[in-house]
């Protein structure tokens, strides 16, 4: 044994306990270096007995010394170690939980619910009404007599024989629009009249990407002794900009509907180009909406290009989202309501347009095909 | 096409530019073909036959741009013409007046042949085929001034007349098409002296199709009364260019100018010269209905007042007649609507064309007042977002079917002798009845996502039945898979009954409602799995699991169970359930809880078990609960060991045990009198 000896023991153990990690290993350089059989520092005890009378004292203060000093790193270590062992009952909590399971409201009835919530803050009520209807309150009453040339314009699915109506009445088709329903709430009620009318209607279309025989509209309608188009421009502009985000401009075009006079279609600015009709900077980002990032719908790429245009506004610029108008005399007077002394607006969607261009989704028969990969997309 | 449109007005030299601004006054484009002959295509809404003509866009585009239109060919005259109306060598007998208010024609002697090369370009880029002089004018006029014609071969009119009378009744002719068409009183015919020639504003005949041999043609140009060419139009199954004009409503004041301006055009390109003066009949001709445009209500529909100069200026070029009249509050204009503004009828159509050419983007952006409060909301709504809630809240996500369904899917579900309703002019089979239940629409989504490898599937839906008492509101909902998310935790358990059962018990109480739950059997549900839940003594949902032949027609694996429940939700009532409550005051006095297990006949159901406790205990017993059902070692054969909880509680004191003891004894022996159950 020599002093050498000692400090090459004391630079062994201090790399060793440096390569320890975790108590395990610690335990081990304990032993190895402390065990009563066979450990290193008891080896080097024992054989100061054949140690040199006079160096014995000095090599055994120098042997003391260096066990002490292990003794207290690997205590040290050791209860480091043990406070960072998890206590007793501990659970991993990296792994996952339980989920109470919920399911996701369907995305129309997401969407009808934003708009039933904007209207209803505006004021509106909310009605609904039967999906069976008869020819009176689906075209007659909306100043479409039979052989107008406006039902070309609705291809009309008819009952083999009539049924009774949730609203009680005979009915022989299923409604094109909810119209039905307003001219039910007029004949009921006096104005002011202030509603939407949101349900599911039928058309006799065949299935493609922007098309099914069934889909859901939300039509609504104020009537008053001072209703104007300019009333119908705030309103809906109003909520338009709320459901799409406050950057997007509306346009008001002049259409035709039979049930108003004057009549116009309205247009957003296109989400996918900035309305600008060039090609959107980046695939897929154009949906921006103000519900953006909520939903991240990797259904569809937004838009292509096509012929180095914007292919979701067909490089126009805009997109066409509702029609509307000012309620046609006609209307109020099958009504009994005095057109000289009533005006009023109208103003109809299909949720299912709106919801395509506002998710991006490409094909509209996903809203019926109930997928749950698609359903599971959107929010709760 | 563009060319054709300056040569009647001066448009800006911008194809674009033009199509922009006509398409913001109401006609949308459909495509436009740039080259250089552009083409501009608009799409006309069905108000405006009159812009089914390069002349009715032009018209538009004279009150855009504040320039003149320059009416093609001769100088058109609106006025009737009432002379020179016989030609010796044509008869025209105007039968049916109610169909055909106005008839003219006139006979030219004609040489067949290709039109000139400009004509011939005009109509190609109009999409219009090129066929010979007289059809290609016929043709170029109509997409022109819109008034369409025809022309016979004189020489193959029998007795060289002209009938426009109704068809009768199983009447045959061959038109054009080469179709041979039935025709009946409704159509109106225009024949010679023996038979149909034509089926007026419809198609010609075959029969007096013009042809190189033509020398002679008789050029017919018309108004045909709307409804009956549209009748007649759908009824044949057959719709053309003149059909589609004339249903919509040709200018009744067009017929004798379309002629003249064919005339002008067979002049112009050598084709033939008039043999004979024009024939007109119009029995009675109609007048120039006149308007009151009010300066006032203009503001009170557009919600801003027009300049009192701008009226006149949009309306007189659009080719309607104005002259200031009325005072005060009545001032305003008194305006001639032009006969080919079928769709001007009232004030309104008026304030329209002034807004239209005003601009409504140049009209404010207000809101309208509310000067009521709104009445209260639809419980219907209400009632379905609360179903939405509730089956949301226990793990289903929403789904949503056509109504319309296969009449294969549908028939197990309908009642017995109460076929579905079926759709007269169903698209496709797929959709050809009314669905009696939900639940075929699920079962078809079920499919859907097993087949793509989605083995839990819960899903709802929300919507419309139509049963034999018509249509009515229903929910449903369908379980397959897992009972459970799948966890690190444990193994999972497959859906069963009682899984479905419960959520069905979870509606119900969130509406209030307390039903009884008895076996049942259906055609659509597995025996012994099929429960009928009645509240008030009638149904209000059923639940079990679904047939697997039933599945397995659907595409949906039979070896998989499908456990399914419909409810009512007209029965469940309002949403608002919360109104009619009254808090109870919590139990002041503490409650005494004893088990039992009783031994049963397997075959009795536990709910009698519960309903003999019910009827035997007194009133301090609070609830009955079940902890479990056992049959196997230590129970006989045929027998079953059912342990309940029974909880007793007073509202006025504290029980003994003496009295709890007393009242579950005599549980006991009511359940061995009525069950023959012995207590374990």
């Amino acid at each position: 044994v020599s002093h050498s000896e000692i400090d090459a023991l004391r630079s062994q153990f201090t790399a060793d306990l440096a390569q320890a990690a975790g108590e395990p290993a610690l335990r081990a350089v304990r032993d190895r270096y402390l065990a009563r059989k066979g450990g290193l520092l008891s080896a080097l005890l024992k054989s100061l007995g054949s140690a040199p009378a006079d160096e014995r004292p000095r090599l055994g203060r120098l042997a003391n010394e260096l066990k002490q000093e292990i003794e207290t790193a690997l205590d040290e270590r050791l209860a480091t170690a043990a406070r960072a062992r998890p206590p007793a009952g501990s659970v991993d909590v990296t792994l996952p939980g339980r989920r109470p399971a919920i399911g996701h409201r369907h995305p129309l009835t997401l969407l009808r619910d934003r708009i039933e919530a904007i209207f209803s803050r505006m004021g509106f009520l909310v009605i609904e009404g039967p999906e069976l209807e008869d020819d009176y309150h689906n075209f007659e009453a909306l100043n479409m007599p039979p052989e107008h040339p406006a039902r070309d314009m609705q291809d009309t699915l008819y009952l083999a024989q009539p049924v009774r109506s949730s609203a009680g009445s005979p009915a022989t088709l299923l409604r094109t629009h909810t119209s039905g329903m307003q001219i039910r709430y007029m004949e009921s009620h006096t104005p002011p009249v202030r509603l939407i009318a949101p349900g599911r209607v039928y058309r006799r279309d065949n299935l493609d990407l922007t098309h099914t025989p069934m889909f859901t509209q939300v039509e609504g309608l104020v009537v008053g002794e001072d209703v104007t188009l300019a009333d119908l421009k705030g309103t809906l502009f109003t909520f338009l900009r709320e459901l799409f985000g406050q950057d997007r401009q509306v346009r008001f075009r002049p259409s035709f509907f039979p049930y108003t006079e004057p009549s116009a279609e309205v247009d957003i600015s296109c989400g996918g180009c900035g309305g600008t009709g060039r090609v959107a900077p980046k695939l897929g980002t154009g949906q921006t909406t103000s519900e953006g990032g909520r939903v991240a719908p990797k259904l569809g790429t937004g838009q292509t290009t096509s012929e180095g245009g914007c292919a979701m506004c067909k490089r126009t610029g805009w997109i066409e989202i509702l029609g509307s108008g000012m309620v046609h005399p006609a209307v109020f007077e099958a009504v009994g309501y005095d057109p000289e002394r009533y005006t009023g607006f109208a103003f109809g969607m299909g949720i299912e347009r709106v919801a395509l261009l506002k998710w991006g989704v490409e094909d509209i028969r996903l809203f019926y095909e109930n997928d749950l990969r698609f359903l599971e997309q959107f929010p709760l | 096409v563009y060319s054709w449109l300056r040569e009647l007005v001066d448009v800006p030299d911008d194809p674009e530019t033009v199509a922009r601004e006509i398409s913001l006054r109401g006609f949308e484009i459909a495509a436009i073909e740039r080259g250089a002959e552009p083409v501009i295509d608009f799409e006309i809404t069905a108000n405006r036959p009159d812009c089914l003509s390069h002349l009715g866009l032009a018209r538009e585009a004279s009150a855009i741009w504040g320039v003149p239109l320059r009416a093609p060919g001769p100088a058109r005259s609106d006025k009737s013409r009432h002379d020179s109306t016989e030609n010796p060598e044509l008869q025209v007998d105007l039968v049916d007046a109610e169909l055909c208010p106005r008839y003219c024609a006139q006979l030219f002697d004609v040489r067949i042949a290709p039109s000139p090369s400009w004509l011939q370009a005009r109509l190609t880029a109009a999409g219009v085929r090129p066929i010979s002089n007289i059809v290609d004018v016929t043709n170029y006029v109509m997409l022109e001034i819109g008034q369409p014609m025809h022309a016979f071969d004189f020489e193959r009119l029998a007795g060289r007349r002209l009938v426009i009378r109704r068809a009768s009744q199983g009447e045959r002719m061959r038109t054009l098409d080469g179709v041979d068409r039935t025709l009946d009183p409704e159509m109106l015919a225009i024949a010679d002296a023996d038979r149909a020639s034509a089926i007026g504003g419809v198609m010609g005949g075959a029969d007096s199709e013009i042809g190189r041999g033509t020398t002679i043609i008789a050029l017919e140009s018309a108004y045909f009364h709307p409804a009956s060419i549209r009748r007649t139009s759908k009824r044949l199954g057959l719709k053309t260019e003149a059909s589609t004009r004339f249903e919509r409503g040709g200018d009744i004041n067009a017929p004798a100018a379309g002629i003249a301006r064919a005339a002008a055009l067979f002049a112009q390109i050598g084709a033939g010269q008039p043999r004979g003066a024009l024939i007109d009949r119009y029995p009675v001709p109609g007048a120039t209905p006149s308007l009151r445009l009010r300066s006032s209500r203009i503001a009170r529909l557009l919600g801003q007042a027009v300049p009192d100069d701008d009226v006149p200026r949009i309306l007189e070029r659009l080719g309607f007649g104005v002259t200031r009249s009325g005072s005060g509050a009545d001032a305003g204009w008194t305006v001639q609507v032009p006969s080919f503004r079928v769709d001007v009828t009232r004030e309104a159509d008026l304030i329209e064309e002034v807004g239209r050419h005003y601009g409504f983007d140049r009209l404010p952006i207000t809101f309208p007042s509310l000067r009521a409060a709104q009445s209260p909301p639809d419980p219907g709504i209400q009632r379905d977002r609360l179903l939405r809630q509730v089956l949301t809240a226990s793990g289903f996500s929403e789904s949503m079917t056509f109504a319309f369904i296969e009449r294969d899917a549908a028939l197990p579900f309908a009642e017995p002798g109460a076929p579905p309703v079926a759709i007269a002019n169903p698209l496709s089979e797929t959709f050809a009845v009314l669905r009696p239940s939900l639940l075929p629409g699920l079962l078809d989504s079920c499919a859907h996502n097993r087949r793509r490898g989605r083995k839990d599937v819960r899903l709802f839906e929300v919507g419309s039945r139509f049963t034999s008492a018509g249509e009515g509101r229903a929910a449903a909902l369908a379980w397959s898979g897992s009972a459970a998310d799948p966890h690190w935790s444990a193994d999972g358990r497959s859906v069963d009954f009682f899984d479905v059962r419960g959520v069905v018990e979870t509606v119900l109480r969130s509406f209030g409602v307390e039903a009884e739950v008895t076996a049942i059997d259906l055609p659509y549900l597995v025996r012994g799995r099929a429960a009928d839940v009645r509240a008030d003594g009638a149904r209000i949902a059923i639940a079990g699991q679904l047939a697997p032949s039933l599945c397995a027609a659907r595409g949906f694996p039979e070896t998989e169970p499908l456990y399914v429940a419909e409810i009512d939700a007209e029965r469940l009532g309002a949403a608002n359930v919360g109104d009619a409550l009254r808090a109870a005051s919590l139990p002041r006095f503490p409650s005494i809880v004893r088990d039992i297990s009783v031994l049963v006949d397997e075959a009795l159901p536990a709910g009698s078990v519960r309903g003999t406790i019910r009827a035997s205990a007194p009133a301090t017993l609070v609830s009955i609960a079940e902890f479990d059902r056992y049959q196997g070692k230590g129970v006989p054969d045929g027998r079953v060991s059912l342990s309940l909880r029974l909880t007793f509680q007073a509202s006025d004191r504290t029980l003994t045990d003496d009295e709890v003891q007393a009242a579950t004894e005599t549980i006991v022996s009511a359940l061995r009198e009525r069950h023959g159950a012995e207590q374990r």
